[in-house]
């Protein structure tokens, strides 16, 4: 591949993953090179009016990192969003050309197919179904560890334990331990 | 802080791990420095009719995020329909320790605290259709 570069990359644009949404729901499309303040700044003007219900993340490749970053960042700032997560794969083609062509004047083109990991995450003001697979609920911050319960069996084991006490990691074992 | 702060090049930065990570048999947390096919072959035994999981849990930290979600959806792909994806996303707080090096007496070393984001996708089986 060394004597090839990069002409063209083009995405396969896919509709969003999740069941019914509103029609001028904002879409933040996260890149490798975005911002995280330009997005946030965009993102929150947005979502502090009444009328925005409904924000939706995605990226993908190297921009996974930042998109749950601006995600959280989001929750952290306007609590009590119900947050919908999805992962799934997006094709990317890449046009690759010939970079010293020969006297003849071949110049030969190879398109590649890359499968990279992608995410799109949808947060909502709105309570979402709770049964949707990568449903999380809103966190309750600063409570005290004992006040944390489980919030019932809702068939989905620990998805919608509330980590908003400390940090997640040390939560999951004692929500194990109680069981 | 009454003291002066120590001139940079006097300054280690240590990165501590983040605390206290259970270790249920159906969790997994993935890294950057263990060769990757060994990762998702040690999740699909876990999931495999000898591992003893109806479920898995994996979990990434920082840049391992990516590499979680990959080795979830190799599973997913090879499984055939029959595993379910459900992640979920948090931030940790990790801490820093900035110790002067050379200072080993008493002087208490400074800490920088930081957060990072983490994945968890819980992989679990689809219930068969009838």
């Amino acid at each position: 591949m060394e004597n090839f570069r990069k002409v063209k990359t083009s995405e396969q644009d896919s509709p969003l993953p999740f069941p019914d949404l509103p029609p001028g729901v904002v879409e933040m499309k996260v890149k490798e090179g975005s911002k995280i303040r330009n997005l946030m700044g965009f993102a929150m003007a947005r979502m502090e009016l009444k009328g925005t219900r409904q924000i939706v993340f995605s990226g993908c490749g190297r921009a996974v990192t930042k998109t749950i970053t601006c995600v959280e960042i989001m929750k952290r700032k306007l609590g009590g969003l119900h947050q919908v997560t999805k992962v799934h794969y997006k094709t990317l083609l890449e046009v690759w050309e010939n970079k010293d062509p020969q006297p003849d004047g071949q110049v030969e083109n190879l398109t590649v197919h890359k499968n990279v990991p992608s995410i799109c995450i949808l947060l909502s003001k709105d309570p979402l179904d709770p049964n949707e697979m990568g449903y999380q609920p809103p966190e309750t911050d600063f409570l005290p560890r004992e006040t944390c319960k489980p919030k019932g069996t809702r068939g989905q084991g620990l998805t919608e334990y509330a980590p908003g006490c400390g940090t997640v990691w040390p939560l999951r074992l004692e929500r194990v331990k109680a069981q | 802080m009454a003291e002066p702060a120590p001139p940079a090049e006097e300054l280690a930065l240590r990165r501590r791990l983040p605390p206290r990570l259970p270790r249920r048999p159906g969790d997994v947390y993935v890294n950057m420095q263990t060769d990757f096919r060994a990762q998702l072959s040690r999740c699909r035994k876990l999931l495999g009719p000898g591992g003893g999981c109806a479920e898995i849990w994996i979990h990434g930290l920082g840049l391992a995020i990516h590499r979680a979600i990959n080795i979830a959806l190799q599973l997913q792909a090879a499984g055939a329909g029959a595993l379910r994806l459900a992640p979920s996303t948090s931030t940790v707080e990790l801490a820093d320790g900035l110790e002067p090096p050379g200072h080993p007496d008493g002087r208490p070393p400074l800490a920088r605290a930081r957060n990072n984001s983490a994945i968890h996708i819980r992989v679990c089986r689809a219930p068969p259709t009838p």
